[in-house]
């Protein structure tokens, strides 16, 4: 495991559009984790109130709804993590290392391995990174304090990992079969930004498929499913009813996705030839 | 001897192109092995087949009598085609990686940079190489491991003259130093001068094996000139044992009989009062035998 993390660490570690890439997305998770009073403040000062509420008393980071809040936030940007796999991966095909690699001794195992170990840091890097960022927004704005409240709903910060790891499985199987860094990195935005949200909202509230079977299907999709792994947490402070744990369901459809990507990614790398 | 390596009815089909077919090969410790065959002749393909990056349509091989593929292939240093690295890192850092993988240690970079005499550029980046550093930085680290068999696939492809003689006298003590060379080559120029053994390939079927020294004896031509070729032609007719003669740039063409030697063409002129300014027992090259195994397949 170790050995095959390193081969990965090798690769990146004097890369410097991925030191660059991954500074730009911890500043980009950083403005989201602690913009959540300016946003506030912003709202305040262009009249916004919440039926009668004062926008900047919203707790929105209380220990522990600010795990919920932060994560859900959070995970849009999951989008540049994968430009990173992509690019780690893509590099490998274009310049012929994968070839390279195989030939020199390690086996397409290994390889699958050190590039889902690349994922799992990188995804644990960003947790932590937004875990130390709830700590420190928590400790100055939250209403309650103590052991206790932080450590509650910590399962959002595991939910929020596993979103990423997916979503960057399903980059990694996306670059094996296309290839194309800037194709995949295009197609990749659109459909996880536009064309599945679009499709599952149309399934969800069009009037001409209400009450009808498509709705009940929308949560099976690859890109609703990660997402419905944290609720979307924000109806709450219009005192709606929110889901405030990890759905078991989100779990469970996600999971079958991510064998699915990996079944993919093996059986390409078992049955690709890799001529240049 | 010791196998190296045994391929058994090895194919590979490309669809409805029929890259490889049904071939067999053996090789044996300390053999420098040449394939040889055109371009598209299935030269690569058999090589990615045995470093298991093309998966063969049928047929098998085994390495070292039989070791794991993985672990055979850290023991193997081999290079297929262009150089591959990443253009972004420099040669030590890229060796790194090699070296990682192949599972030796980092001292060994310095080395083997030396070997190939890239140790000035060692910190530049592989984008700035030019071809033959590229090319020299692959067998560099094709090297790295000390492994006992390298497989170099096309290794002077790209090269300036004194490049390619650089290649060649590297690959000439690399084989010195006892190690089984498979060399695959479209230049027969190349094997000749570098290899023991070669086999043909064409169009994926194996036309001949054989080694280098049996097809390379000498012929039963010799040819002769003199200050004056006229007063040798008619002394040589005189000659017996002289199948045929013929005149080529100057050159007499002798084609002898009953072993008649040039030693003793050289006498019997000598005696006839000729001195001869050249004297030259035709040797057969790899290029005449390679056409003659392809006209008679």
């Amino acid at each position: 495991m170790i050995r095959a993390l390193k081969l990965e660490w090798l690769k990146i570690k004097n890369y410097h559009t991925f030191w660059i890439l991954l500074g730009l997305y911890a500043l980009a998770l950083i403005i989201i984790c602690f913009g959540g009073m300016f946003l506030l403040e912003y709202l305040k000062n262009h009249g916004a109130d919440f039926e009668g509420i004062d926008p900047t008393i919203l707790p929105i980071y209380d220990f522990p709804d600010i795990w919920q809040n932060t994560t859900y936030l959070g995970s849009f940007l999951k989008i540049l993590i994968a430009f990173i796999v992509i690019i780690s991966i893509t590099n490998d095909q274009t310049y012929n290392t994968l070839r390279q690699n195989i030939i020199d001794g390690i086996s397409k195992k290994e390889y699958l391995l050190g590039k889902m170990l690349l994922i799992a840091a990188l995804a644990l890097f960003s947790t932590v990174l937004l875990f130390i960022s709830g700590l420190i927004n928590g400790s100055i704005y939250s209403h309650v304090q103590g052991g206790h409240y932080v450590l509650d709903e910590l399962e959002f910060l595991f939910a929020y990992w596993y979103d990423i790891v997916i979503f960057c499985a399903l980059a990694f199987f996306l670059s094996l079969i296309i290839k194309k860094a800037g194709f995949i990195i295009i197609a990749l935005t659109l459909y996880s930004l536009m064309f599945e949200p679009i499709l599952t909202m149309v399934f969800t509230e069009a009037p001409f498929l209400k009450g009808q079977i498509w709705a009940s299907l929308a949560p099976f999709f690859p890109i609703h499913a990660i997402n419905d792994l944290i609720p979307v947490p924000f109806p709450k402070y219009a005192f709606r009813e929110i889901e405030d744990n990890v759905p078991l369901s989100a779990l469970a459809i996600s999971t079958v996705w991510f064998l699915v990507y990996i079944g993919g990614i093996v059986f390409i790398l078992n049955r690709r030839d890799l001529k240049s | 001897m010791k196998d190296i390596l045994e391929i058994k009815g090895l194919s590979k089909n490309f669809g409805k192109v029929k890259a490889v077919t049904n071939l067999n090969l053996n090789i044996q410790q300390g053999q420098i092995y040449g394939i040889l065959g055109p371009n598209g002749s299935g030269k690569t393909t058999t090589l990615g087949m045995i470093l298991d990056v093309v998966a063969p349509t049928a047929g098998a091989y085994q390495w070292f009598g039989g070791m794991s593929p993985i672990s055979a292939r850290k023991q193997i240093g081999a290079i297929l085609e262009t150089p591959c690295f990443y253009p972004y890192l420099t040669a030590v850092q890229n060796l790194r990686i090699t070296a990682h993988i192949k599972e030796c240690s980092f001292d060994r970079i310095e080395e083997v940079l030396e070997q190939v005499g890239l140790a000035e550029r060692k910190n530049d980046k592989f984008k700035t190489y030019s071809l033959g550093m590229k090319q020299r930085l692959s067998i560099a680290a094709a090297l790295i491991a000390n492994p006992p068999v390298l497989i170099l696939d096309e290794p002077t492809n790209g090269l300036d003259p004194q490049g390619i003689a650089e290649i060649r006298t590297l690959i000439k003590e690399i084989a010195a130093a006892g190690k089984t060379i498979l060399l695959a080559s479209h230049l027969l120029d190349e094997v000749q001068k570098v290899c023991t053994h070669f086999c043909v390939l064409r169009q994926g079927v194996k036309l001949h094996e054989g080694s280098v020294n049996d097809i390379l004896g000498e012929t039963n031509e010799v040819e002769i000139a003199a200050a004056d070729n006229e007063k040798l032609k008619a002394t040589i007719l005189k000659l017996d044992n002289i199948e045929a003669m013929s005149e080529e740039n100057g050159l007499l063409i002798l084609k002898t009989a009953n072993g008649l030697t040039s030693d003793a063409i050289n006498k019997y002129c000598f005696e006839q009062g000729l001195s001869l300014k050249r004297i030259v027992t035709r040797t057969n090259s790899l290029e005449q035998e390679f056409l003659k195994i392809l006209e008679e397949k």
